[in-house]
């Protein structure tokens, strides 16, 4: 890239794209020509996107790249309410597909210049006139910046069609606002040196259209008869979400069993310190939660089943939900939290579903197990040994 | 954590990181260095440096002998840079030993049908693979730049390619040797690219190899797994351990190498744990729970060592320090601005850092990329990392590892069924088998069925009785009841300490001890009761006061299993004032039905701490010396490494001469060991009157892609320190490299169920090394899991003695270790030094006293 940018070029493009994205949150975005999917990849962490498309002709590119839109792996750790799909088309930009309508942003990055001019005519009237996005940034050569290159051919690029002063790029975009009744404002990246800002202008020019409300309407059902799908999709990733049932429910199950299997040991500490250390009971309360700790209970005489082998703990939920503010977000009130955890197979509850029965373990077992301090053979022996009681044989 | 599975010695508690090897990181000075990687992005294909990273390994005349297999000057090199050979690859130990060149299989025993987690490579006959090298003239500099020049030509070059930056690899030839083509930078600089072909790589090169587990890898993504470390798991289907906060995701660990007569995929099933909370969030609960007075110590402890992965990238970080005076205010150079990090993680990756007085985790980033200056430590911020892994306290933690073991462990009919289904993924996806067919390659699809041997099991003697033992089960706790052991030195002069508390079960544990001695012939006279304030300090007191010289023996049973407590004991009686010990916790002797069994071992342990023989097996070479070495990686203490050295003193291998080095971060084992090996052989002149006239070293604690140290630099110290006792003493010496945690599952069919292979099955055929002398034994029972083999390469040879002799000497070796009245997984010596080593690194941190050599005060 041209060296005398900081950071490079193309990232300031990318940047400049990003901070809109930033600043107007649009939820669905479509990167057209998105060939090495390197834009996409940025802002695939910007999850105020909730569907992020990506088109080429190139379809190998896009396969080989795709595999770098996946999600990371943290974002299955702690998923969260935000929603993501990346999907990567193979399609003509000259061929109108109904599913690209709608969108909150298209970008057309350095991409105009790639076509010839019949195509770029047809571009348009596919992306402003069909597609009709609520923004579209379209960024292209300068070529009045041209003359501080050592170009020795006509273009900065052998593949570029044409490369437009910031005159002509100007005069195009008003003419295609005019026609599809869109609004544009004009930037760009990439500094020209220091006092030829004005005369030159910046190395990339960028426009950014919005559409204007009148025409809001205009063009949304005239092709509706005719919905086509001539772009083929080469990839489709859902991101971990809690909006999915399933992976809420799981989150919500973890986050239960964590909290509960904390509360109850809690519990069993203040049971067995409490009786001992009396003199201070002033304090005790002070650092119980509205005396919370109360209303658990010892449920020797509620399931007789289990009465016979452990002892159990029962941890109301309500008791919970005031604890954890995660529940809290992620169930919204303690009738939802307890709908939710019907027929979760790991979660025991009370008869009246209002506690999570916990198995309350032998106290000794505590922290530190067998194996570890003790001098050792004995130590191993006594940790398999312990295995063959735990399946109950012999 | 990779799937391992209990059995009775397994070196359970190993150290944190010891597969990693001792590579020596860059010393880190802390500097405010951008710790995102702010440049790095994706860049798809094969790129990397094409450059060779030279084993920094002094050569030496032995080594002279080692002569790698060729082409190891060439290595694609990878996106990163950094990568090292963990397979070992080029080392080609076989040719040096005669006697090994036309057979390494041994004879006895019966034959066994087995099959193996390995698939056979089905590739065309005559595959080759082209070598180019690429020329750019102007020279270009920066690797994405060549490699996007050079891909303007896809319709030359084809579709399947891997290309580091300079050597190309293509699947087919091109038309010309020398093809000449142009390229047009976006500055609209014309560049001229010359592709050469430099070679053709016959399959079973490793440059071949490497580039089909390259190509295996992106398989394994398309096949939508995500690689952690060196494995690939699974995020979609987790187990979770609510309780813990921990994930588990199952994966596959993966090596395509030749094997002994064909390429084949090794593929075994692997777990990763993972944690559902940030490092912050672990940070508050830590906090909580220690208070803050002494918390950056404690945090420090926990952390350091531990791997990491950000919510920003898929990469994986060692965290190496806390940076306690960094919060996310600070700022790093980027491009020519300062930026906050919390602004750059909110612009950059939309990640609204909540917590601003967090301090920041610091990791050594190795990776240097090429033409630039190796970055500072990256900073990491806690919030936005995840741990992957257990920590040692988790490791520790009885109630975690039975409920990880719960999920994780699978019995062999469920492991192959898992490999079998993986198989059959791979197979029916139709994206992951195009990529592989563009470079045609095709696995088969069922596992590699081979015949192995069952040795036959050993006989124990004790005195004048010998006994057998059931050969599934590999234990004779029950038939050596009753029975006198070989010998015992008479217990006058010992303490038993205890609590008030636990007074009772003191008393309890004496009446026991004295049953069951007694029909073991181990002599035991009255105790010392003494009472002790549960305190360390007053612990220790009661030591100093009560511990004299005549003093055998001191067994203390501990309130609880307070590591601090069992520290303090075992460093005054192991260092300052050499006393054997036994410490036993008071739970574990508390249940009336157990005692008997637990009286039982703990005398036995107790026995052999002062000297004492239990058992024997028939060992048919005279004047062996058989070794073991260890190590012992202590992350928290600066990377401190402990060498451990323990070596037979008698026929009957039941006295050992042990030594253990401390040495710094950095320095090869071998080089404190040396000292300790000649001690060895000094001792053993003491105990027979004449020096060994045979020595076998077997060498545990090897990590993957360390065997060219063992090779080029340990046996030459060895045999520089036997070469130290005169010049004339010429002792025949075998170097035997151990390994336990490998990848390479055993699987036995009988009448339609997949079973574990019995103690005794030796595999020395199709899954082995061609070049090596190496053989695999299954030597233990494990009653839950799947059974793990032992991985056994004679790396050094000059003994003569032939292969099966060799498998059976070490199957008899692995009945001999007294803590455990059954075979384990490794020869007693490793199981003896791996327990010292431990020992000193967990507790001791110094040498232990020079009077305890000859016994097994370790255990």
């Amino acid at each position: 890239m041209n060296p005398w940018f900081k950071p490079s070029l193309h990232r300031q493009r990318h940047e400049f794209v990003i901070d809109f994205v930033r600043r107007n949150k649009p939820k669905k975005v479509v990167d057209l020509g998105c060939a090495e999917c390197s834009l996409l990849q940025k802002l695939r962490f910007h999850r105020q996107i909730e569907l992020l498309v990506g088109v080429d002709l190139n379809g190998h590119k896009l396969r080989k790249k795709m595999h770098g839109l996946a999600p990371l792996a943290t974002d299955y750790l702690q998923p969260t309410w935000n929603q993501l799909c990346v999907q990567l088309y193979q399609g003509c930009l000259t061929q109108k597909d109904a599913r690209f309508r709608g969108f909150d942003l298209a970008t057309a990055i350095e991409l105009i210049e790639h076509l010839p001019l019949d195509d770029l005519k047809r571009f348009c009237e596919v992306l402003f006139g069909y597609m009709a996005p609520q923004t579209v940034i379209i960024s292209t050569p300068n070529s009045d910046f041209n003359q501080l290159f050592p170009l020795t051919t006509a273009f900065r690029h052998s593949d570029h069609k044409f490369e437009w002063s910031r005159e002509e790029f100007q005069s195009w975009s008003q003419n295609v606002c005019s026609k599809f009744g869109y609004k544009a404002k004009f930037s760009g990246v990439g500094q020209a040196p220091p006092g030829q800002e004005q005369t030159i202008g910046f190395c990339t020019q960028i426009a950014v259209f919005d559409r204007l409300a009148a025409a809001a309407t205009a063009d949304t059902l005239s092709d509706g008869a005719e919905d086509a799908f001539p772009y083929l999709q080469v990839y489709n990733v859902t991101y971990p979400s809690l909006r999915d049932r399933n992976i809420l429910r799981k989150t919500l199950v973890s986050e239960l069993l964590y909290w509960a299997e904390k509360m109850k040991n809690e519990w069993l500490e203040k049971m067995t310190t409490g009786d001992r250390e009396e003199a201070n009971p002033v304090e005790e309360k002070g650092k119980r939660e509205e005396g919370a700790f109360e209303e658990i209970f010892w449920t020797n005489d509620q399931e007789p089943r289990c009465l016979t082998l452990h002892r159990h703990v029962a941890v109301p939920l309500l008791l919970l939900w005031n604890r954890c503010p995660n529940l809290r977000e992620m169930s919204a009130s303690v009738a939802n939290l307890s709908q939710l955890l019907i027929d979760v197979p790991q979660i025991k509850m009370n008869g009246l579903r209002s506690a999570v029965i916990i198995c309350s373990q032998e106290r000794d077992l505590g922290d530190e197990g067998p194996n570890d301090l003790l001098d050792s053979g004995y130590a191993e022996s006594s940790y398999v040994r312990e295995e063959h009681w735990v399946l109950g044989d012999e | 954590m990779a799937s391992q599975e209990k059995m009775p010695i397994r070196g359970r508690s190993r150290s944190r990181g010891r597969a990693r090897g001792q590579d020596p990181g860059p010393p880190g000075i802390l500097s405010r260095e951008p710790a995102p990687e702010v440049a790095v992005k994706e860049v798809g294909g094969l790129v990397g440096r094409g450059r060779q990273k030279k084993a920094p390994v002094p050569f030496t005349e032995e080594a002279a002998l080692e002569i790698s297999a060729g082409f190891r000057q060439v290595k694609i090199g990878e996106r990163g840079g950094r990568r090292r050979d963990f397979h070992d690859g080029g080392i080609n130990t076989r040719l040096t030993m005669e006697h090994v060149q036309t057979s390494k299989t041994g004879s006895s025993g019966s034959a066994i049908q087995l099959s193996a987690n390995f698939f056979r490579i089905v590739s065309r006959p005559q595959w080759v693979l082209y070598q180019y090298h690429v020329d750019f003239k102007p020279p270009m500099e920066a690797r994405r730049l060549r490699t996007a020049l050079l891909f303007q030509h896809e319709q030359v070059l084809g579709s399947a390619h891997c290309f580091d930056g300079t050597i190309l690899f293509l699947p087919q030839r091109l038309d010309d040797k020398v093809t000449v083509l142009h390229s047009r930078t976006r500055n609209g600089e014309d560049v001229q690219l010359t592709v050469t072909l430099t070679n053709e790589l016959p399959p079973t090169s490793p440059v071949c190899l490497q580039l089909y587990n390259i190509i295996f890898r992106r398989v394994l993504r398309i096949l939508g797994l995500q690689q952690i470390g060196r494995n690939y798991y699974n995020p979609k289907d987790p187990l979770n351990i609510s309780q813990h906060r921990l994930t588990i995701w199952p994966g596959y660990a993966t090596a395509i190498l030749q094997y002994e007569s064909s390429i084949m995929l090794c593929t075994d099933v692997s777990h990763k744990v993972l944690r559902s909370e940030t490092v912050l969030n672990f940070m508050e609960n830590l906090r909580q729970k220690c208070g803050s007075h002494n918390f950056s110590d404690i945090c420090a402890k926990e952390l350091v060592g531990l791997i990491v992965l950000t919510k920003y990238n898929n990469k994986t970080y060692r965290i190496d320090d806390i940076a306690w005076d960094q919060t996310p205010f600070n700022t790093f150079k980027r491009g020519d601005t300062d930026t906050s990090f919390k602004d750059y993680y909110k612009n950059q990756y939309g990640l609204e850092i909540t917590d601003c007085n967090q301090v920041l985790l610091v990791s050594h980033v190795k990776k240097v990329a090429p033409g630039q200056t190796p970055p500072g430590p990256a900073l990491l911020i806690p919030e936005l990392c995840y741990f992957t892994g257990l920590t040692d306290k988790m490791r520790a933690d009885y109630t975690i590892m039975k409920d990880l073991s719960a999920h994780t462990r699978l019995g062999p009919e469920q492991r192959a069924g898992r490999l079998l289904r993986f198989s059959s993924t791979l197979n029916n996806d139709t994206e992951a088998l195009g990529e592989l067919q563009k470079w045609g390659l095709n696995f088969d699809k069922q596992l590699l069925k081979l015949t192995g041997r069952v040795l036959p099991p050993e006989r124990l003697f004790q005195q004048s009785r010998s006994y057998g033992y059931n050969p599934r089960t590999a234990d004779w706790s029950k038939e050596m009841r009753g029975l006198p052991v070989i010998h015992s030195p008479p217990l006058q002069n010992w303490l038993l300490l205890y609590t008030r508390q636990k007074s009772r079960e003191a008393q309890g544990l004496l009446e026991t001890l004295y049953k069951v001695a007694a029909p073991l012939k181990i002599s035991l006279q009255k105790p010392v009761m003494i009472e002790y304030e549960d305190h360390p300090e007053s612990l220790l007191r009661t030591l100093q006061h009560n511990v004299r010289a005549e003093t055998q023996m001191v067994v203390v049973i501990l309130n609880s299993n307070r590591k601090d407590k069992y520290d303090c004991i075992k460093k005054y009686l192991c260092v300052d004032c050499p006393t054997p010990s036994q410490c036993v916790v008071a739970r574990t002797i508390s249940r009336p039905q157990a005692l008997m069994t637990i009286a039982t071992k703990i005398v036995l342990q107790m026995a052999c701490k002062i000297g004492g023989e239990l058992w024997s097996v028939e060992i048919p070479l005279k004047q062996l010396m058989v070794v073991g070495v260890d190590c012992y990686h202590d992350i928290a203490a600066g990377k401190r490494s402990i060498g451990a050295l323990v070596a037979s003193l008698n026929q009957n291998m039941n006295r050992w001469y042990s030594k253990v080095k401390l040495q710094s971060r950095g320095q090869e084992i071998m080089d404190g060991l040396k000292m300790a090996f000649a001690g060895a052989l000094k001792d053993y002149y003491k105990f027979n009157k004449c020096f060994p006239s045979r020595i076998i070293v077997y060498r545990d604690g090897v990590g993957d892609g360390q065997l060219h140290t063992i090779v080029n630099y340990e046996v030459a110290q060895i045999v520089e320190s036997i070469k130290s006792i005169g010049q004339d003493y010429m002792p025949k010496l075998s170097v035997v490299v151990v390994k336990k945690r490998i990848n390479c599952r055993l699987f036995e069919h009988s009448n339609g169920k997949v079973l574990n292979p019995p103690p005794g099955t030796v595999v020395d055929s199709e899954v082995t090394r061609p070049e090596w002398y190496d053989f695999y034994i299954i030597s233990q029972a494990v009653t839950f899991g799947s059974v793990s083999p032992t991985h056994y390469n004679v790396v050094y040879d000059t003994s003569g003695l032939k292969p099966d002799h060799m498998q059976r000497l070490t199957y008899k070796l692995c009945h001999m270790y007294y803590n455990w009245q059954g075979i384990i997984a490794v020869p007693a010596p490793c199981q003896y030094a791996h327990k010292l080593a431990f020992l000193v690194g967990q507790s001791l941190h110094k040498e232990p006293n020079v009077a305890l050599d000859d016994l097994l005060f370790y255990l």
